[in-house]
């Protein structure tokens, strides 16, 4: 990335230790370009949450902290901002797991979201804007959330995001528990959203698949690490990731995998 | 079976049992909007009324400036606990919070009797003693006051939360991550909703101050409160209405009957056994959320 | 320092299931034994009364709701009513002619009973709702016990314990009183520690973690509540019998009243969930404080000339008291067990301490 422009979001060699004694991740840079579209890859515990947490400040409500690098958001340090500082800066999180306010309805749950800016007719005018994209969520606006289907309230999740009027977006395995035709649809109105807006994405995933069909550029971070870093078509086609990620690769023979374990250790 | 006499018992038992309902507020507005269940309900409403009478005696001032000014203080007093005491405990295991609740209690009723000490004292709001007629049916002005003023603020609250205030704070309670995660400030949200519950108290403090006089024994009505918050569902203000209603014809029939054959003092009893058996039948009570566990 | 370990290193599963694997634990436990069997010659008579009985007892009380609370993770808020009721069973079996041995273990059974009616709640409720509704059975169970002249001989009454009588022989002495309380105090102590290494205990963490994943797994979560719950209360309800007879040698309702279970319930908390060395400290704190706040604030304000007045001297020490509680929260929500087992660590490992990293 050249100077004259810094990427929106970047995280520069950033440490994060839970608990003060357990290293979940050690040393990640990552940049998201503005307008851009950028997956995070990575198997259980390989630290995915953890990093967008340290983006959005929820790290310290367990107990965790960032111990060593920085991120900057818009080419200013964030480091002390507050959880809301960061949202009024343009900063969003879509929890893993979903989260919707279960006992409030759709309505509500967007009304909620809307605190941080805009009058009323802001908040009006933003909430028919996430009912445009998701129709489905109009549907169902008086239910009880937290009895919505698990797409649903994914797509409430993410409309629930969107009316903090975001400029990054950062999702954290939108597909989880999710059918194929859905994750599709969602991910599919999540590059419609890229597209029309300009807002940036940083999305999580394990459903390598899926996620490398509409980034741009990933990253893929194991124990801690960042370890690849390429295009998408061009992470498509490493044989590694095709055998481990995208389950590919017809022979899958150990001596492949010792190899690929010790290619691995020597990135680390 | 005497029936005036069992009418007259019901209608006084829902107009005393809608002034729990002022106590029983307090608690559902704190639990509704942060999931703390407040056991310090009473002493906060205890310490309400002596702060009337301290204002109003330090600086001469007439009961209805001092009661205004006494809620003043009782917003800061309330903001202030959240702030000292509730904000590093939030994430926490609820026996935490409750044990916080516990000790706030203890410290709150022994710092108002350590600066005030423990004589019951007066708090005269000027509604006269004579009795009202409703028909055949003898009512206590105070009580239909203090159910009047229950409503008042029950009409307030419904639709406070309908609000974005509101249900921002309805938002915190259910999910403190998530608020944080949509720039909700979680801190501030607690912060309100323990002083709107302390300025609530406030009014609890100065009915029950004017008809029982200002003691120790004040603090005692959190029994009361608990047991219509959770009849009513812990987070529901419109069921802390009604639950205080049914609870007060319960609690004054059954022990107008019970008292003659065990020698008096089963009113306790009575509110005690309501809430186990609420909490049995129906722990979420009349009109509480259900928590929804999806798997 | 002087653990001398650097670390653990056991050579076989006998050494590291010992009940204390480490040779210094070993080494204070016994001199804090042979100090408290020989506390009758080593402190004053007073002292030995005032402080160290009391202190033993609750000690057990703690110990005894802590395995309801911090083993099995269940809420209860009635422990002072489940004494009670061991207390008045004990002291009507005595005084019908039982003999005490078999009346406190009826009385340890009692309260058992009734604190499986407590546990009926636990099955269908659990956090807040166990909470308020074992405080609300608490009220229940003052109420029955000091309205029911059967129960409590009379309004208002204190009912004499009959003059203690263990194996025939009349035990009237300070010391004696002291060795009944210590006996059950280390008996319950042995449980609790058996309790860690035994399949109960790990059931009962079990289904205190997530009840609903234990039944997964094959625990029976509904027995092991029920188990859990008499076990407490039968450990409760001697230990209310033990207070009675060698403390306050008279009962009265107000000895088991709301107040009392909250106290019992602060010694847990301030001692540490799940801690048995943390009831000892906790006991000692919440048994200790009030004295020694009254006897500070007394001294301060003589020094100072404040002046107070008794009522103020007589609040103050509870207004105290309620800020620590809400201090410990704040500072260390383990609790003392945990700051004890931070200072052990450390030591643990002395000088070299980076082998924990
Ligand atoms: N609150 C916490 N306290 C202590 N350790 C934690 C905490 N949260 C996460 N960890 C540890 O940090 C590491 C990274 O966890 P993280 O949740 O970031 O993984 P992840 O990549 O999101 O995994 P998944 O795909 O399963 O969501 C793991 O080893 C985990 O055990
Ligand atoms: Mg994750």
């Amino acid at each position: 990335m050249s100077d004259a422009a810094p990427s929106l979001l970047s995280i520069n060699n950033v440490e994060v230790i839970y608990d003060h004694v357990s290293l979940a991740i050690k040393g990640v840079s990552i940049e998201v370009p503005r307008g851009g579209m950028v997956g995070l890859l990575g198997a259980n515990g390989a630290g995915k949450s953890t990093l967008l947490k340290s983006v959005s400040g929820l790290l310290k409500t367990e107990r965790g902290e960032v111990t060593r690098g920085e991120v900057r958001f818009d080419g200013r340090n964030i480091d002390a901002l507050t959880p809301q500082e960061r949202v009024e800066l343009g900063i969003v999180h879509v929890l893993e797991g979903r989260r919707v306010f279960e006992h409030l309805t759709p309505d509500e749950n967007l009304v909620a979201a809307s605190a941080v800016r805009g009058g009323r007719a802001d908040m009006l005018r933003n909430r028919e804007r996430v009912y445009g994209y998701f129709p489905r969520l109009h549907e169902r606006r008086t239910a009880q959330a937290g009895y919505l289907s698990g797409g649903e309230q994914q797509m409430l999740a993410i409309g629930r995001a969107l009316m903090t009027q975001p400029r990054l977006l950062m999702l954290d395995e939108p597909s989880l528990g999710l059918a194929p035709f859905l994750v599709a649809e969602i991910f599919e109105i999540i590059r419609r959203i890229n597209r029309e807006e300009q807002l940036s994405v940083l999305l999580v995933e394990q459903n390598a698949i899926a996620a490398l069909e509409v980034v741009s550029h990933g990253y893929l971070i194991e124990n801690g690490r960042i370890v690849m870093h390429d295009s998408s078509e061009a992470m498509k086609k490493n044989p590694d990731i095709q055998e481990f990620y995208l389950g590919g690769g017809a022979a899958r023979d150990f001596h492949g995998i010792k190899h690929y374990r010790r290619r691995k250790r020597w990135l680390t | 079976m005497d029936w005036t006499l069992f009418a007259e018992l019901a209608v006084n038992g829902a107009l005393s049992g809608l002034m729990y309902s002022l106590v029983a507020m307090g608690i559902v507005l704190i639990y509704k909007s942060s999931s703390v269940p407040n056991l310090a309900q009473g002493a906060l409403t205890m310490l309400s009324a002596y702060i009337v009478l301290a204002i109003a005696g330090a600086l001469k001032a007439p009961l209805w400036l001092a009661i205004p000014l006494a809620m003043a203080v009782m917003f800061g007093i309330g903001m202030g606990i959240e702030r000292v005491a509730l904000r590093r405990l939030a994430g926490r295991p609820i026996i935490m919070i409750l044990m916080m609740t516990l000790g706030l209690d203890i410290f709150v009723r022994a710092a108002t009797m350590t600066l005030w000490g423990g004589t019951a004292r007066p708090l005269p709001l000027g509604i006269s003693d004579a009795p009202l007629f409703l028909g055949p049916l003898l009512l206590n002005r105070a009580y239909v006051v203090g159910a009047l003023v229950a409503l008042v603020l029950f009409a307030v609250f419904f639709f406070f939360f309908r609000t974005r205030r509101g249900i921002v704070l309805r938002a915190i309670a259910d999910d403190y991550t998530a608020s944080w995660s949509v720039g909700i400030s979680v801190e501030r949200g607690v912060a309100l909703s323990w002083a709107m519950s302390s300025v609530v108290a406030t009014a609890a403090g100065v009915l029950w101050g004017s008809i029982q006089g200002v003691d120790q024994s004040l603090s005692q009505l959190l029994l009361k409160g608990i047991a219509v918050a959770v009849l009513g569902g812990m987070d529901s203000v419109g069921g802390a209405i009604l639950a205080g209603i049914l609870l007060g014809v319960i609690e004054n029939t059954a022990s107008g009957f019970l008292d003659p054959l065990v020698g008096g003092g089963s009113r306790d009893l009575v509110v005690a056994a309501i809430l186990v058996l609420t909490i049995l039948v129906r722990p979420h009570g009349l009109f509480g959320r259900e928590d929804i566990e999806r798997i | 320092m002087f653990l001398r370990q650097s670390g653990i290193h056991h050579a076989s599963y006998s050494a590291d299931r010992a009940l204390f694997p480490i040779p210094f634990d070993r080494w204070a436990v016994a001199v804090l034994l042979a100090f408290g069997l020989a506390a009758p010659w080593l402190v004053s008579s007073l002292t030995l009364s005032t402080y160290l009985l009391p202190w033993i007892v609750w000690t057990t009380a703690a110990l005894g709701l802590n395995l309801i609370l911090g083993w099995a993770g269940q809420f209860h808020f009635g422990y002072a009513a489940i004494m009670g009721i061991g207390a008045y069973a004990t002291v009507h079996g005595t005084r019908h002619g039982i003999p005490f041995e078999i009346a406190i273990v009826l009385g340890g059974l009692t309260a058992a009973a009734i604190g499986v009616v407590f546990s009926f709640t636990a099955l269908r409720v659990k956090g807040l709702y166990l909470a308020l509704s074992t405080l609300a059975l608490q009220f229940c169970m003052d109420w029955v016990i000091s309205h029911v002249p059967a129960i409590s001989g009379g309004t208002q009454a204190t009912l004499q314990a009959p003059p203690l009588k263990i194996l025939g022989q009349g035990v009237s002495s300070e010391t004696g009183y002291y060795y009944l309380a210590l006996a059950w105090c280390l008996l319950v102590t042995v449980f609790m520690l058996n309790l860690k290494r035994s399949s109960l205990g790990r059931a009962l963490v079990a289904v205190r973690e997530k009840d609903f994943a234990a039944a997964v797994i094959g625990v029976n979560s509904f027995y092991y509540k029920l188990v859990a719950f008499a076990t407490s209360s039968f450990i409760g309800g001697v230990t209310g019998a033990v207070l009675i007879f060698s403390f306050y040698h008279a009962v009265t309702p107000e000895q088991f009243a709301v107040n009392v279970s909250i106290e019992v319930l602060a010694m847990v908390i301030v001692g540490g969930l799940a801690s048995i060395i943390g009831s000892f400290f906790g006991a000692a704190f919440i048994l200790l404080m009030p004295g020694l706040m009254n006897a500070l604030i007394t001294w301060v304000s003589a020094r100072l000339g404040l002046g107070l007045s008794v009522e103020t001297l007589a609040h103050l020490p509870h207004a105290v008291y309620g800020a620590l509680i809400i201090a410990f929260l704040l500072v260390e929500p383990m609790g003392l067990g945990k700051l004890y087992n931070n200072v052990r660590n450390y030591l643990l490992v002395w000088p070299f301490g980076y082998t924990r990293k």
